[in-house]
């Protein structure tokens, strides 16, 4: 039997524990590596999310509309914090609240989130503080204009897309997070691992717009204007270029606060007598009308089917293009007669009436065009003059934009380009036609009659001095809220311009709800169009290409033909009210006894004035004034003009400027 | 070589080995936090310069400057027939 002296025992237990400790450390150190490793790594690092800057949104011509930067939200420990006074002092000049830096600077508390975001530069001082816990977020810069605003949309709290075009293209204006690893210092600081890697952030992808904020800006300013002055409830205003579908502005004003900002897109209406011309198309394009014919316009009322239709004015007989012109309810009526339900169907839903236009909106509204079969016996007369159907201004500027394109049916275009952070391209708009309205000839025609009804009818008030307008003005009642009939006294005022009329560069809509007084389109609409052409004219950046606007119409100025353009204006001024289904007693009755013929522009022969000696500036204008264009060339010589002062040439030539270099 | 030597030489290589590992991370962490400080101060600069030219595009836009000239210079939008647009001349759009 072993005999263990009390040494051997101790010595033994020593050896029994060292086996133990270096069995349990090769445990620890080849068994567990991985668990205790990751528990050395989460005490000594701290995972940061990198947040990813949100993609810019531009305007057509590059510039930025809305765009993230970098900010920071602050935090106080106060515990934690040293020099008390001098943290008070620099989150009071940083325009912390004094309730804030009160609960700050109080000892008594554990942690202080701070109300606001401050640039990084401005908290610099602070953020140096101890205790002080900045913590980076990236904020959105929206732009200044209320309506550009509130149709690109806005983020939330928390960075999520709510309304607009932000909502609509959140998946591409949106980057990916990344991550980075912080090691944790002595004194309780972060910075970057050295060894670990970082996933850096993907920013998100820049959009540009087909949207010219000049003339966004104008459209706001006009809207807003009218909206004021004729106490309207609201309106829209809508500009595109007709060639591309490209929407150039979009201006939308309510009284509610919480409107959508595109109510252009997403609020149908009845359009009124905006419409005919797209039945006076669809009779053009089968041949069922000739613009000379003429239609018994009944003095002024009309019976169809038992039911009254009136016009303002009284005419016995109108031509076909006069109905246009004067906007006669009882001329389109009856010329719409010749097409047959389905014709007349298909005449409007061809025009996109009833569909969504394909706009990359949210909400957008596909409007109302009932399918003959649930028609009343009234409807075909109805839809002639605009009623029974609800068009968003999306909707009839695109329709309008066939019309000035030749007949083609576009696709509007809201987004220009997609480009990555880097700058490549992504995705690139190009111009989508949805089908043939009318053929060429047809919507040269329409163009015409278009161009008459600015020029000599219902909407002289949208006129330009300088630059020919199309456009068709319309008057319709408003229904009720609740879709119980009309609103007694309410009226929807709208005006759709091609401008300039030989080869439209821009369709104009102009809507407004409610206007007080006087309500007819042509009076309350068209000068809103104008006001807008006038800006965007005066501006150099609204979009509009100078070397494509045709040269200035000449008008009379004096003598018989001015007279005749005059008396003719005032004439036609009265008779504006045409386009009302249930004439309201008006003080303006002008009796048409017989078809009117459009007053035409005068060309007359003058003399070229003398500008020798006159600065640049000051010899063009008297040049323009005295009704000639304008070209410029440089010589050695004095100024002076080719042909000389004093030739006879017909308004509107060419005339040569000479100046010295 | 003695055994005392040859514990002092040990000794001597682990103090250069732990030295260059301690000064390699500590150089690196000093690094890495300068290399943050620039970070952030790019950030921070990057955000000002946003904010800066923010300002600018609202200062000098349409909207801002359009009420202005209206209200307080009483500058009014000319009519199109007061607009005079002058041809440029092939000299000024040549490429230079």
């Amino acid at each position: 039997m072993i005999r263990l002296s009390r040494v051997g025992v101790v010595h033994g237990a020593f050896a029994l524990f060292a086996v133990a400790l270096i069995g349990r450390s090769a445990w620890v150190q080849l068994g567990q590596t991985e668990h205790w490793r990751a528990r050395a790594r989460g005490q000594q690092t701290v995972t940061a999310e990198l947040p990813a800057p949100r993609g810019a949104i531009l305007d057509a011509e590059g510039r930025v509309l809305v765009e993230s930067r970098a900010l920071v939200r602050l935090a106080i420990a106060p515990p934690e914090v040293k020099g008390m006074p001098a943290l008070a002092t620099s989150l009071r000049r940083l325009g912390v609240p004094d309730a804030f830096v009160r609960r700050a600077t109080d000892r008594n508390r554990k942690w202080v989130e701070l109300p606001g975001r401050f640039l990084s530069t401005d908290a610099e001082a602070v953020m140096a503080m101890r205790g002080v816990h900045p913590r980076p977020v990236l904020e959105r810069v929206t732009p200044a204009t209320d309506g550009l605003r509130r149709l690109l949309g806005t983020l939330d709290g928390e960075g999520a897309a709510v309304g607009g075009i932000e909502a609509a293209l959140d998946d591409v204006l949106r980057g990916e997070d990344g991550t980075s690893v912080l090691v944790r210092t002595g004194r309780g600081g972060r910075v970057a691992s050295p060894e670990e890697g970082e996933q850096p952030a993907s920013p998100g992808r820049t959009v540009v717009l087909t949207l010219h904020q000049g003339l966004q800006d104008i459209a706001e300013h006009a809207l807003a204007d009218a909206i004021v002055e004729m106490h309207a409830r609201g309106g829209d205003i809508v500009v595109l270029d007709p060639h591309t579908g490209e929407i150039r502005a979009l201006a939308s004003r309510r009284a509610k606060a919480d409107a959508s900002g595109a109510t252009a897109l997403t609020e149908p209406y009845e359009p009124g007598s905006t419409l005919k011309p797209f039945i006076a198309a669809a009779l053009l394009e089968r041949g069922r009308v000739r613009l000379d014919e003429t239609v018994d316009a009944h003095d002024g009322t009309f019976q169809l089917n038992g039911r009254t239709i009136t016009d303002v004015h009284r005419a016995k007989q109108l031509s076909f293009a006069d109905v246009l012109r004067f906007s006669s309810n009882i001329g389109m009526v009856q010329f719409a007669e010749r097409l047959t339900p389905r014709e007349e169907y298909e005449a409007l839903r061809d025009a996109g009436f009833g569909m969504t236009t394909g706009a990359p909106y949210p909400s957008e509204s596909q409007g109302r065009l009932r399918p003959p079969r649930e028609w009343s016996r009234q409807s075909p007369a109805s839809l002639a003059m605009g009623y029974e159907v609800a068009v968003t201004p999306l909707q009839l500027a695109l329709a309008y934009a066939a019309i000035a394109n030749g007949g083609e049916l576009l696709e509007p275009t809201l987004v220009k380009e997609i480009r990555t952070a880097e700058g490549a391209v992504t995705f690139r708009a190009r111009r989508r036609v949805v089908r043939r309205m009318m053929s060429t000839g047809t919507a040269e025609t329409v163009r015409e009659l278009l161009r008459d009804v600015v020029a000599s009818g219902t909407a002289m008030s949208a006129d330009l001095a300088s630059y020919e307008l199309a456009g068709k003005s319309g008057t319709a009642r408003r229904m009720r809220a609740d879709g119980s009939g009309y609103e007694d006294g309410a009226y929807t005022a709208s005006f759709v311009g091609l401008f300039p009329a030989e080869d439209p560069q821009l369709v104009i809509l102009v809507k407004l709800d409610d206007p007080d007084g006087a309500y007819y389109g042509g009076r309350v609409a068209a000068p809103v169009t104008k006001a807008v052409l006038t800006a965007a004219i005066a501006a150099r950046d609204a979009a509009l290409d100078p070397r494509s606007l045709t040269g200035p119409k000449v008008k009379p100025t004096e003598g018989a033909g001015a007279q005749a353009v005059a008396d003719a204006s005032a004439a036609i001024e009265d008779v504006e009210g045409a386009e009302a289904l249930e004439a309201r007693p008006t003080p303006f009755v002008f009796e048409l006894g017989e078809v009117l013929p459009a007053p035409r522009a005068v060309r007359r022969s003058r003399a070229v004035p003398d500008v020798r000696g006159l600065p640049t500036r000051r010899a063009v204008h008297e040049l323009h004034r005295a009704g000639f264009r304008v070209a410029l060339e440089r010589s050695s010589a004095a100024t002076q003009t080719l042909p000389a002062a004093g030739t006879m040439l017909p308004a509107g030539a060419m005339v040569r400027l000479v100046t010295r270099q | 070589m003695r055994g005392r030597t040859i514990v002092f030489l040990g000794l001597i290589g682990f103090f250069l080995v732990a030295t260059g590992v301690i000064w390699r991370r500590s150089t690196g962490l000093a690094q890495a936090r300068e290399l943050g400080e620039l970070r952030q101060r790019r950030a921070a600069l990057e955000a000002q310069q946003a904010a800066l030219e923010g300002a600018i595009r609202d200062a000098s836009s349409r909207a801002r400057l359009g009420r202005i000239a209206e209200e307080r210079l009483g500058m009014r939008i000319p009519p199109d027939s007061l607009v005079i647009r002058l041809p440029r001349s092939s000299r000024d759009t040549a490429p230079k």
